[in-house]
């Protein structure tokens, strides 16, 4: 995808799943806040793009590309963003106490469907970080949920391993 | 994943099931083997519901409508001002256009905007000014307003109303010591009948009105703050048509804009930013909690 309007318009289209993801990551950050965020990020891309900084190929390389963009800005931005309250979920408390990059990387993957390649990509870190900071993240929200009465868990300890052999 | 050593199985293997990234005949592999080993079974079934918990709560997201002018970010060139700090208060800023533009669009937009910022200034200098005179002045000239000078946007149309009603002896039809009584008028006439609470903000909930909207009836609450400050909450069903405006903020007036729930809510004060969009934020959560099953 080289054409410029293709990017945009992809990029329009999944605003949907930008606004999820960057509320998802915000863990209990209003929706003003989040949707300022998606806002600053693509605005921010677009300006990339036109600059011709970065040239995604195809509509996934774009909607990547968001993603990065999105994840940075958050990692400043929600540094002093308010955190849960009492109406969200045990599981938004959960993420809200994980480090951010676990919680990006845990989102990317079992929120946005995004396989550890990608997710390493967008997150800035390699593959093998991706799965370690992953297991972490399972393992400390497995910690977290039990301890606060949240959805029933298997113990955490069961996963602290890393690459444990199971059989 | 890579390929693990025959007949063995790694916790990324695991891992990897539970994410959807195995091919078919890694994945067999791992059901045989949880079907064997229940403990590592419970194991993946607890990652399983945490996604799942995950999902339940951010994908109702996906149903929401987002901004016209969220949709089209990608293609806004920045303000010359400089960062966005806040996107609810730049949605929909003058010069955004809600369509996908090309590279020459945006070219020809850029100068454009430059022989015409001095012009724009001096005309937001001059409005703000004229809003903030005829909210405080409280009696301004009165003029009837045509068709041609109507105001458009959700922030214009909140700013008339709050300038029109929040110095008024009786600034709402119903106080808030009715306010099962303001809920069911407001659900007829307008179709949203939340009436977020303030409090924590120090922003005591008077009451309530009908108030003629851009396209449609609108709701009017007054909030009350201990220095007698009045802040307006203005909602109406959103247009898709009607773009999101630049919420002003000069003279001691701000206005922030969202949308959320087929409605366009604007929260309009005499504070500074930071304590509107903390209240903006507080009613918008209300707001999508009330909307949410």
């Amino acid at each position: 995808m080289s054409n410029y309007a293709d990017i945009l318009a992809e990029l329009s289209e999944a605003t949907p799943v930008f606004r999820r993801y960057a509320r998802a990551l915000g863990a209990g950050v209003g929706l003003v806040v989040a949707d300022g965020l998606v806002h600053s990020a693509l605005q921010g891309l677009g300006a990339r793009l036109r600059a011709r900084e970065v040239t995604p190929n195809d509509a996934e390389a774009a909607r990547i590309e968001a993603y990065k963009a999105i994840t940075s800005l958050a990692a400043h931005k929600y540094q002093v963003a308010s955190g849960p309250g009492p109406r969200h979920p045990p599981i938004v408390h959960g993420l809200a106490a994980l480090d951010f990059t676990d919680r990006a990387v845990l989102l990317l993957v079992s929120l946005e469907g995004f396989g550890y390649d990608a997710a390493a990509d967008i997150a800035g870190i390699s593959r093998e970080t991706v799965f370690m900071r992953l297991q972490r993240a399972r393992a400390l929200l497995a910690n977290w949920t039990a301890n606060s009465g949240g959805i029933p868990q298997v113990s955490a300890a069961r996963s602290s391993a890393h690459l444990r052999v199971v059989k | 994943m890579t390929t693990p050593p025959t007949g063995f199985l790694e916790e990324a293997d695991l891992h990897a099931f539970v994410d959807g990234i195995l091919d078919p005949d890694q994945r067999r592999r791992v059901e045989e083997h949880l079907a064997q080993h229940p403990e590592d079974a419970a194991l993946v079934e607890s990652w399983q519901r945490q996604n799942a918990a995950i999902r339940a709560v951010y994908e109702p997201i996906l149903r929401e409508i987002p901004a016209p002018s969220l949709r089209s970010a990608a293609a806004q060139v920045a303000a010359p001002s400089g960062t966005i700090e806040s996107g609810a208060t730049h949605w929909g800023r003058p010069g955004v256009l809600p369509r996908v533009r090309r590279r020459e669009d945006i070219l020809a937009q850029q100068r454009r905007q430059a022989i015409f910022a001095s012009v724009l200034a001096v005309l937001s200098v001059a409005a703000v000014a004229a809003l903030a005179t005829f909210i405080f002045a409280g009696r301004g000239e009165h003029r009837p307003i045509t068709a041609a000078s109507a105001p458009q946007g959700y922030v214009a149309r909140a700013g008339l109303t709050y300038a029109t009603y929040v110095s008024d002896q009786h600034p709402v039809e119903i106080d808030a010591s009715r306010l099962e009584e303001l809920s069911s008028w407001l659900k007829a006439r307008v179709g949203f009948y939340k009436v977020p609470d303030l409090s924590q903000q120090g922003m005591r909930l008077i009451g309530g009105r009908v108030a003629p909207g851009v396209a449609a009836p609108a709701g009017f609450l007054i909030y009350e703050r201990p220095d007698g400050g009045r802040v307006g909450l203005y909602f109406e069903r959103s247009v898709a048509t009607i773009s999101q405006q630049a919420s002003k903020s000069g003279s001691g007036v701000t206005a922030i804009e969202w949308r959320t729930a087929d409605f366009a809510f604007v929260l309009i004060g005499p504070l500074s930013l930071d304590l509107m969009q903390v209240a903006a934020e507080k009613a918008a959560a209300q707001i999508i909690g009330a909307s949410q099953p």
